[in-house]
């Protein structure tokens, strides 16, 4: 394990110094540098996390499929949002977005004498034991990406963005990375609003957060099993495949089943879960209907900012 | 044949134990050195002796600077900057002490010479601290232009100097009355600053490739001494005559005679190296090299690294405590 990190490091620290160190120093932007070296971490450690995502999926997708894949080209759109998503241009125009946005906010909230509060505030015992920490705000972070997910579903004018990602009928792993920017963005200031309550988790254990970065495209792939006794902690292919499954997941009951990311007992906590032992067609009702969704990454975006026009001037 | 080995192992021995304790000479006994990784939030801890880490344990989330409490030798203080908080740590083992929580974005920190006054510093979000001593009283908060970054005090602790990265300024704050006093341009991207006894301030210009000298009494710059590619921090080596600059685009440290305003040769050491700590003798330097997460150790008198040590993710902060006195 301590190899792993070691590996991954150096890694990083050569990709920093030969391309990235240089570059922002030539451009004027060394106040930068220790945001870069964290952003050349994230992309690296990005890129790393497709590949082995894809090593252990790819397999497990041929071996024991929930579906035929009715058209690869579906597919590929998806492997491009990876990308985007992952190693690409998303993350760094979200971040820019909310450094915009939300630094002279946060900047202001602490003239005015508001330090936010951590985990750790609350229960300092927790300071020394990072490993915990994580664990904690792993599990709060996640409780926040269920009620994010449930907004995504239940406002309906965020529905138009996050259609986009159900609108995939040939859904792989590869398809956790089909969003909207502007979902993107606002799942984003989501999230950092609950960081800046809450605290930001340690940063000491990033093959944990591989691990649940993992988990999350793994639910999204083409495979049959549901973990077994285990469905009813973490999301399964199987559990989040009635998520995204035709009249069911978001047309169905509480307009959507099973939104959990990482827990599934969240959806069992609120009500949500629907634990039926099925792989049902996904994809979203009016597509039965003929309307379309996009193909290519950019009619998809386009057509998420048609619909959400669309759905304001209809009010 | 074996009565041999066994002399040959005993004369490597005995002059293993005669190095380590000519080297041992500068060090207090059980010495660590005590190193900040402030990309993982872990305090490294090396037996200086030996220069193996002993220990690793988490300190705090993002944790950038430290430096000894003022009147208390046992004492180090550390800056967690995202857990808005300060540890204090056994500045001989760095076993940690206690917890100060609710100071908000602690990244850089400095206590005044008269000992009234400890001034936090937030990098990310524009602002000052003044807190009183000795109960770090939160006194005032001050907004400042873009990205403040290091301070330094003028002789008569009435003023704090701090550079701004992103306005490429330097800020007089008068303590007394808490406000800005002045502001002047001084190059791109200024970071680390250190006041020599000449009362002359000496600023890492880091978006370019020198030390900006600076004499604030007369608020104008004195002359450029050219170290490096991204000169950032300027520690002073004790000896009343020079001072070490960290070059951190080039990966180098620069000794500079701060009396005669020369520059000497750059030593090699390696890309991000940024804190520095001197040895009472002046004979050893140890450098945090961040981009690659190790600590170099560096003979002056051969004038290159001797050890690299591997420490946590970007290491920034480090201390011993038989170092070289600061103040010249």
């Amino acid at each position: 394990m301590e190899f792993l990190e070691q590996a991954f490091e150096s890694l990083v620290g050569g990709v920093y110094t030969t391309l990235v160190d240089p570059t922002i120093y030539s451009l004027g932007l060394m106040s930068w540098a220790e945001r870069a070296f964290d952003a050349t971490a994230f992309f690296v450690g990005g890129l790393l996390q497709v590949i082995a995502t894809a090593a252990l999926c790819l397999p497990l997708e041929r071996v024991a499929p929930a579906q035929t894949i009715s058209d690869q080209r579906h597919v590929r759109t998806d492997v491009l949002f990876t990308f985007a998503n992952k190693v690409g241009l998303f993350p760094l125009f979200a971040f820019a977005a909310l450094w915009v946005l939300f630094k002279p906010f946060e900047s202001w909230l602490r003239l005015q004498g508001v330090t936010p509060w951590s985990l750790e505030d609350l229960w300092p015992a927790l300071a020394g034991m990072p490993g915990l920490s994580l664990l904690f705000y792993i599990v709060i972070l996640d409780l926040a990406g269920y009620w994010l997910h449930r907004a995504q579903h239940q406002l309906n004018w965020w529905w138009q963005l996050h259609a986009l990602h159900h609108a995939q009928r040939d859904m792989t792993f590869w398809t956790d990375d089909r969003n909207h920017i502007a979902d993107e963005l606002l799942s984003a200031f989501w999230m950092a609003m609950v960081a800046l309550a809450i605290g930001v988790p340690p940063q000491q254990f990033p093959l944990l957060l591989f691990a649940t970065k993992f988990m999350e495209s793994l639910s999204h792939a083409n495979i049959r099993w549901n973990f077994g006794p285990l469905k009813y902690l973490l999301v399964s292919p199987q559990f989040h495949r009635v998520h995204h499954a035709i009249s069911i997941g978001h047309e169905g009951q509480h307009r959507g089943v099973n939104f959990a990311v990482v827990f599934s007992f969240w959806d069992k906590l609120f009500a949500t879960a629907d634990f039926r032992d099925s792989y049902p067609a996904t994809g979203v009702a009016d597509q039965l209907h003929g309307r379309h969704y996009g193909d290519g990454f950019w009619e998809t975006q386009w057509l998420g900012f048609v619909r959400l026009k669309q759905y304001f001037r209809s009010r | 044949m074996h009565i041999a080995s066994l002399l040959r192992a005993l004369a490597a021995a005995l002059l293993l134990q005669a190095v380590s304790c000519s080297s041992a000479l500068a060090i207090e006994p059980g010495e660590r050195v005590i190193v900040l990784n402030s990309g993982e939030g872990t305090v490294s801890v090396i037996d200086r002796a030996t220069r193996k880490v002993v220990n690793s344990y988490p300190v705090g989330k993002e944790p950038h600077h430290l430096m000894p409490v003022l009147n208390k030798d046992d004492e180090l203080v550390v800056a967690n900057s995202a857990s808005n908080d300060l540890v204090f740590l056994n500045s001989l083992t760095g076993e940690v002490k206690r917890r100060l929580s609710r100071i908000s974005d602690p990244y850089q920190l400095a206590y005044s010479p008269d000992g009234k006054w400890f001034v936090s510093v937030s990098l990310r979000l524009d602002r000052v601290d003044i807190y009183a001593m000795p109960n770090y009283e939160l006194k005032a908060r001050i907004a400042t232009k873009k990205t403040p970054s290091h301070v330094a005090f003028s002789a008569d602790s009435s003023i704090a100097y701090i550079t701004l990265q992103d306005s490429d300024e330097l800020v007089a704050l008068d303590l007394n009355s808490q406000k800005e006093s002045w502001r002047m341009k001084i190059g791109k991207t200024p970071a680390g600053i250190w006041m020599s006894p000449q009362g002359l301030l000496f600023i890492g210009i880091m978006g370019q490739d020198f030390v900006q000298v600076v004499d604030p009494a007369k608020r104008e710059t004195v002359k450029k001494l050219v170290t490096g590619r991204g000169a950032h921090n300027v520690f002073p080596m004790g000896d009343g005559t020079r001072a070490l600059v960290s070059n951190r685009v080039d990966g180098t440290i620069t000794p500079i005679d701060y009396k005669a305003l020369t520059v000497g040769k750059p030593i090699k050491v390696g890309r991000g190296v940024d804190c520095m700590e001197v040895s009472a003798d002046g004979k050893e330097v140890w450098a945090t090299v961040r981009w690659e997460a190790k600590v170099a150790v560096i003979d002056m008198t051969g004038a290159k690294p001797i050890e690299y040590i591997p420490v946590g993710r970007s290491p920034h902060g480090i201390y011993f405590k038989s170092h070289a006195r600061r103040d010249r």
